[in-house]
């Protein structure tokens, strides 16, 4: 069954990077969104299992979204892929419940070998 | 951005390389100065170089002020100078944290420090994205008394075309500190970037 995947990026072309670093057997239903308020309403609505989430974005940033997550209990995996790299950011993430880190650009090496970690592909 | 031609998904393209880029000098300057960085999406704009001196004389004109400047060049015509400008006032506040003298000599060596770290890792970071590497020219400081910024910055931009206007602003933890990253670059290179960006995007 196709795992119900959100990707959120304000960046057309981060979003097309995630896309395209996904290998082609992952067998996924993909939704978008452009900020952390779109992301929100998203999660709220529906049950999605996989969040590739953009830290610094316009509205509701990804540690505004991660908080949200985490107080409201919504079920889902998060991986962060962030321009913002320092170690303490990291730390902040992960204390957040995401499940990793990783500096963007985002590639097929970063993202397989992430996805692999946690059997979702 | 103002246009010159470029996309919305050109500028989209170009805005996210830049985030990546912006990313990997505030990590940089993050460590050097030991403390964490907030970061904020660096507003771009190009536009033309003689409009240069006028947009910046505001902030910068009747200040005690720095400019930091670097030649950068790589393959497939890229090549420019990035200027990095300060108020002296933001800094000082640098200096103290540093554990400088104010007015101190070497100061302006730190000056020359962050904008070398700011510039390059920037630029470099940029490169890779575009597969390209860069090579850079050693910097040149040239500080203001008060009054002479818009003449240092006319003579700076004189002889390229176009400018991209990187507007950087960090939050330190106890301080904020501001500071304005110019790239100069010649004509030709306006329709070099488009065509580097256009390339991207046919990838995806």
């Amino acid at each position: 069954m196709a795992l119900p995947v959100l990707i959120c990026d304000d960046s057309l072309l981060a979003r097309k990077q995630v896309r395209k670093s996904l290998p082609e057997s992952f067998d996924a239903e993909f939704q978008t969104a452009g900020n952390g308020l779109e992301a929100l309403a998203i999660l709220r609505a529906q049950e999605i299992g996989l969040v590739f989430l953009d830290l610094t974005m316009p509205e509701l940033d990804g540690i505004g979204v991660l908080e949200a997550i985490k107080a409201e209990a919504i079920d889902c995996f998060v991986i962060v892929i962030s321009a913002d790299i320092q170690p303490e950011m990291k730390k902040r993430v992960m204390e957040l419940g995401a499940l990793a880190f990783i500096h963007k650009p985002v590639n097929e090496d970063k993202l397989h070998s992430i996805l692999k970690q946690y059997g979702l592909i | 951005m103002s246009t010159l031609g470029f996309s919305e998904e050109q500028r989209d393209c170009l805005q996210e390389i830049i985030n990546v880029a912006m990313g990997l000098a505030s990590d940089k300057l993050a460590r050097f100065l030991n403390t964490f960085v907030h970061l904020q999406v660096p507003s771009i704009a190009l536009v033309g170089a003689s409009h240069i001196p006028a947009e910046f004389e505001s902030r910068y004109q009747d200040t005690e002020a720095a400019l930091v400047s670097q030649g950068f060049f790589g393959n497939e015509g890229v090549r420019g100078e990035a200027i990095v400008l300060y108020q002296m006032e933001n800094a000082h506040k640098i200096s103290a944290l540093l554990g400088y003298e104010v007015g101190d000599v070497s100061e302006i060596e730190m000056l020359t420090d962050i904008s070398s770290i700011l510039t390059t890792t920037f630029l470099n970071g940029l490169a890779e994205q575009i597969e390209n590497s860069l090579s850079y020219s050693a910097p040149r400081v040239l500080s203001s008394v008060q009054g002479d910024m818009s003449s240092l910055l006319r003579n700076t931009s004189f002889h390229w075309e176009h400018a991209l206007k990187v507007d950087i602003s960090y939050q330190l933890v106890d301080h904020s500190f501001n500071c304005d990253m110019i790239l100069l670059i010649p004509g030709e290179a306006v329709t070099n970037i488009q065509r580097i960006l256009d390339r991207i995007l046919e990838d995806y």
